[in-house]
């Protein structure tokens, strides 16, 4: 990875690192809010899915990327954030309150569950809060009065100050907080908090001698994770207009472990970078799945094979790309081969790309290798 | 700088775009001269893939046989079907897609309750019809006379609490039991089934005896069966699925109780005697279409099997019966609505009462204006030498006796 050259400590607090990286937001930024004029409803509808996960990914990034904690647990603070959006609507709160009432109260809980990960570490502490979000799971079957059981709750249409948020609307708002929420981060990593957290991930102990008080930061870290999971989850409430508690359940919670891990864990931009795989890489198997026959019979006919062998080759092809499950499949073999090749996630994949452009009839191979792995919250 | 901009820029185009003009209440798409697209989505990798596989299958085999026999007035069927793995979100996403890229006319036989409600609002909002969801969800067929998209909910899967309900009146009432007793999974199925036994008893005027639970996923039952019999049950509800089925009956049958059995429609299939053996024996069960043997099979339920293995390499079971009959009841009613298809005709012809029947001996389906649930009967059978029997069809609990 190339090395930053400061000059100056305010550099290193500064929201961003370059002019070039100015433009480049701006034009990012520009091009989200012109979206809704540029793509169909099903594009728009899968880039608010992928800002709820953009969001879950920054929560989960604080908490493993920067402050090393892990949790197998983060579908429960959807699903109280979710909840929380879900009865606060029917009792007549307003959107913009409730967002921030189930983001504040999501963060509560949040550091309740925190407190145990000052005694436990790795997998103890994932162990924990996989319990944590089993109990929360069954909490919401069971509690009927207030949270329908299985039968579920369905939510009203998301709505601002008696304006009822349309497609566009509601991909504004996820926009908006998508924003917020980025900016919240990046203050809080680049702020004494951050620092603490950056500390304790790599050595409790050292922090610990530093006079960082590891109980509080921990706790903190697992309040402010939770509570940006709150917020996502609400929005999740009403993208998904209907929930019910089988809708929270261990796959979910792994899938945000996956955002971090597959968008790289170090970075703010692996969230959404893991936000937009976990959500998009479906939606591509499928346009394959429709597209390929069509391909493969033009190819076939191109090379001019003969109808009976074409009949029979397509025959095959769709029988394959038809087959149950194997999008799953493909899914799943993409993962473990990430893993394998790019631990860094798709974000050290974008630094190397970056990298390789700037330095490029100088770049090579083993200036791209990293020169510290990182997780060791195991260490004490 | 940029972040004022930006959310500026995002405040404006929020005020804006906020008031989203109201669409279009029904609209119909997906219908060429040669040609009519429908849409479904089930799972087949996911948790509830044993149904979603031989469903899929069922509706696609259903699709051919319609179309090889000339399609619906003229024009052929075809089926975009999709994964979604039991995530209301994936499901929400291809939903949208079917809708938009696809162009479907109607979304057919759509499987599981989070996965189907979840997306219903948007097929709805599109003025699309929402047809045939292979779950019993009460959102998916009940009406709001205020919303005029409700319209476009159809749905013909029998509730558990129906099927419940008939299993526990006919046997009472044809085998004159005295005291009935449930034994139920303590979730939301279960609630189903002890609302049943409730309100049939209150209907019997017969007094209730003994409720118990067990958790899902439980194996020991030696408690609850001998707390049964100690309060002198002669009539067991059973409101479990296939395995806690068994796990009772044996229990029942090791104590040497001999205690008669009804079981609703998630035990009545081929698997429960298939695996319970002699301690299922006798048990009365009820469920929405008869149960077939691939060699006793006779006519059109026969030339089905057949024709399903040859396709899919596999044996039908009763899953596929769902998918089937999905497509073949909307194709019957397409065909009614004529060769102007349009949403607003097949409406009218789905709710002109006219009844389908399946090759099943399932019960009648039917909607009308004001029920768009189109199931009220179901089929009872009784276990005889390790294999469903049906004993009496098209009962309702609703009719007098």
């Amino acid at each position: 990875m190339s090395a930053h050259i400061r000059t100056d400590y305010a550099q290193s607090d500064q929201l961003f690192a370059s002019r070039a990286s100015v433009i480049a937001y701006a034009a990012l930024g520009v091009l989200l809010v012109a979206a809704p004029f540029l793509i169909e409803s099903y594009y728009l509808s899968q880039l608010v899915f992928v800002l709820i996960y953009a969001i879950v990914g920054v929560a989960m990034n604080i908490l493993s990327g920067q402050a090393g904690q892990v949790s197998i647990g983060h579908a429960a603070f959807l699903a109280i954030g979710a909840y929380s959006a879900a009865i606060a609507q029917k009792y007549g709160v307003p959107l913009p309150v409730y967002l921030v009432l189930a983001g504040a109260f999501t963060g509560l809980i949040g550091y309740l569950v925190g407190l145990p990960a000052l005694r436990l570490h790795g997998i103890y502490l994932a162990i924990a809060t996989l319990a944590f979000a089993f109990i929360v799971e069954e909490v919401l079957a069971r509690w009927e009065s207030v949270t329908h059981g299985n039968e579920g709750l369905m939510l009203a249409a998301p709505n601002v100050f008696g304006m009822k948020l349309g497609t566009n609307g509601f991909y504004y708002l996820c926009l908006g907080v998508t924003v917020v929420v980025m900016l919240a981060a990046i203050n809080i990593i680049r702020s004494p908090t951050g620092r603490a957290f950056l500390a304790i991930r790599d050595s409790e102990t050292a922090a610990r001698s530093m006079g960082i008080d590891t109980a509080r930061y921990k706790t903190s870290a697992f309040a402010i994770s939770a509570a940006i999971t709150g917020v996502a989850g609400v929005l999740y409430a009403h993208k998904l207009s209907f929930i019910s508690p089988e809708m929270f359940s261990l796959a979910v919670s792994i899938d945000f472990v996956m955002i971090i891990i597959i968008g790289g864990v170090l970075s703010l931009r692996g969230a959404v970078f893991g936000a937009i795989f976990m959500i998009m890489v479906d939606p591509m198997l499928i346009v394959v799945k429709d597209k390929l026959p069509q391909i493969t019979d033009a190819a076939m006919h191109g090379i001019g094979l003969g109808e009976p062998i074409i009949a029979s080759i397509q025959a095959g092809v769709l029988r394959v790309v038809n087959a149950p499950g194997l999008k799953s499949l493909i899914f799943g073999l993409i993962i473990i081969l990430f893993i394998i090749y790019e631990p860094m996630g798709l974000d050290g994949r974008w630094q190397r790309v970056k990298a390789y452009c700037k330095q490029f009839p100088l770049a090579r191979q083993r200036s791209a290798r990293p020169q510290r792995m990182f997780l060791k919250s195991e260490r004490r | 700088m940029k972040t004022t901009l930006l959310s500026t820029a995002a405040a404006l185009a929020l005020c804006g775009l906020a008031a989203q003009p109201a669409s279009a209440q029904f609209k119909t798409q997906g219908i060429t001269d040669t040609e009519i697209v429908i849409g479904t989505h089930m799972d087949m990798s996911g948790p509830i893939k044993s149904w979603g596989v031989p469903a899929t299958n069922g509706m696609k085999l259903a699709v051919e046989q319609i179309n090889a026999s000339g399609g619906i007035n003229g024009r052929k069927l075809r089926l975009v079907s999709e994964d979604d793995g039991y995530d209301p979100k994936k499901a929400v996403l291809q939903t949208q897609k079917l809708i938009e890229l696809d162009k479907v006319f109607a979304i057919v036989s759509a499987m599981g309750s989070a996965t189907t409600l979840a997306p219903m609002p948007l097929v709805q909002a599109a003025g699309l019809l929402h047809l045939f969801p292979i779950t019993a969800a009460e959102f998916t067929f009940k009406m709001d006379p205020s919303k005029p998209e409700d319209r476009l909910k159809f749905n013909m899967f029998s509730p558990y609490y129906d099927t419940m309900r008939l299993g526990i009146k006919w046997v009472i009432e044809n085998k004159g039991f005295k005291k009935p007793c449930i034994v139920y999974q303590d979730d939301e199925m279960g609630k189903n089934f002890t609302d049943a036994y409730t309100d049939q008893l209150k209907d019997l005027k017969i007094p209730e005896v003994t409720k118990v639970s067990f958790k899902r996923g439980a194996t020991d039952f030696n408690s609850q069966v001998a707390r049964m019999k100690a309060d002198g049950c002669d009539l067991v509800a059973l409101g479990s699925v296939v395995r806690e089925s068994i796990g009772i009956t044996t229990v029942a049958k090791k104590l040497g109780w001999d205690v008669a059995f009804v079981v609703s429609s998630p035990s009545f299939v081929p698997d429960f005697p298939d695996l319970g053996k002699e301690a299922t024996e006798g048990i009365y069960g009820v469920g929405q279409t008869e149960i077939f043997y691939s060699d006793t099979a006779k006519g059109e339920v026969k030339d089905f099997i057949e024709a399903y293995r040859k396709s899919f390499g596999i044996e039908a079971n009763q899953q596929a019966t769902a998918g089937y009959n999905g497509a073949m009841v909307f194709a019957y009613f397409a065909k009614m609505a004529g060769k102007n298809l349009t949403t607003e005709s097949m409406m009218a012809a789905l709710e002109s009462g006219k009844v389908f029947d399946d090759i099943f001996g399932g019960a009648p389906i039917s909607f009308s204006k004001d029920n768009h649930l189109g199931v009220s009967a179901a089929v009872i059978g009784q276990i005889k030498n390790g294999r469903w029997t049906t004993i009496a069809k098209n009962q309702s609990y609703k009719t007098e006796k």
